[in-house]
């Protein structure tokens, strides 16, 4: 059914896809915490759940991307993809908690990888 | 529409003085933190064969990096259009508590329910906290143009990043378009990182890492993330439960 529909829909298909199976579920979450207006409390234990399981499914889209990359990223060997990753970790925690610094450095290492085993 | 006596209601300095102040705050450290979150994602979009404007369009409809690469990555893994929709939704659902808590904040004169779903849509992680520290400091007239200035910056940097993201990627030497899809994991793993501060946290995130490639074994391309979460998830908060966490 799916195929059909993606074949009726011609060259709209994409857009079709971004705004009902990415944005409608995404801003329903924004629209219900305007409606509910009352002050939730964000350290509720339902909200601490809430958010291990959207942690938990962030580190595993991360790790999907990188275990089983599609495209471009599947050129660097698996032990460059993660050896890059943790020592990108490592740089944010030496630099003392910079983002930025840690995302630089695992990049060039991913580059350096890149170059290395073509 | 409350008005304020003696002041014209057409006065627009009262609203772009404060918004100008936002976007002039947002220019910086956060537009290019926000830049390096969304120049993967339009490499994923054109890794799986999207135009760019459906990337583009991710980017200002959902705003919010983890869902578009849940979005785009299950895409690519071939996972079905259902499953895709409840893993975005569940990764979603801590938009709920963030606008509530930040709703107080962009409360001033004139600003209603309409406005407020406005606001509310730009809520995300960078908007969220840096709204959260600087918003208190500011008078209750000038929060709500202040915070739309911000996040308009800030939106409009990233969506700039993801457009060049998805040209960038077909024209760079392979370890460099490599480099560019790696982005994506690499920052937002750091921006986990950053974001633990209790064991349980620690755990969520290590679990969701470790059991993915087992549940893509038990459970399939289409449900594995949201077996990830939920198992992961839950797993992490038993801890917090144990450790007496409250």
């Amino acid at each position: 059914m799916l195929a059909e529909l993606e074949r009726a829909s011609g060259g709209l298909w994409p857009y079709l896809v971004v705004i009902v199976i990415g944005f409608l579920p995404t801003e329903v979450w924004r629209i219900a915490g305007v409606l509910a207006g009352r002050n939730l409390d964000e350290n509720s234990q339902v909200m601490v759940w809430v958010r291990m399981v959207a942690t938990a499914l962030v580190a595993g889209v991360v790790a999907k991307l990188l275990l089983s990359p599609s495209g471009a990223l599947a050129v660097v060997p698996l032990w460059g993809r993660l050896g890059a990753l943790g020592i990108g970790v490592a740089v944010y925690f030496a630099a003392r908690r910079s983002v930025l610094a840690g995302l630089f450095c695992g990049e060039m290492v991913l580059i350096g990888v890149g170059l290395w085993s073509r | 529409m409350i008005r304020l006596a003696g002041k014209p209601q057409g006065d627009g300095s009262q609203f772009w003085s404060p918004f100008r102040q936002g976007v002039a705050q947002a220019a910086g450290l956060p537009s290019l933190v926000l830049m390096a979150s969304l120049i993967g994602v339009g490499g994923l979009a054109r890794d799986i064969g999207y135009p760019i404007w459906a990337g583009v369009l991710s980017t200002v409809l959902l705003w919010a990096g983890p869902a578009q690469v849940l979005l785009f990555g299950s895409l690519a893994a071939g996972a079905s259009l259902p499953a895709i929709a409840i893993a975005v939704s569940l990764s979603s659902i801590r938009f709920f508590p963030m606008v509530v808590s930040i709703l107080p904040l962009l409360r001033g004169p004139g600003v209603g329910t309409g406005k407020l779903l406005i606001g509310a849509h730009f809520v995300a992680v960078t908007a969220w906290t840096e709204g959260r520290r600087l918003l208190p400091g500011l008078p209750v007239e000038q929060r709500y143009p202040f915070f739309l200035g911000f996040s308009i910056m800030v939106m409009c940097a990233a969506t700039f990043a993801t457009g060049a993201g998805y040209f960038l990627i077909a024209a760079l030497p392979a370890a460099f378009a490599a480099a560019l899809l790696f982005t994506t994991p690499m920052f937002f793993t750091l921006s986990l990182v950053a974001g633990s501060r209790t064991p349980a946290d620690w755990a969520a995130l290590g679990l969701g890492f470790a059991l993915a490639p087992l549940a893509t074994a038990l459970a399939g391309q289409d449900f594995d993330l949201l077996v990830v979460g939920l198992v992961g998830g839950t797993l992490a908060y038993g801890l917090h439960r144990i450790r007496g966490g409250r």
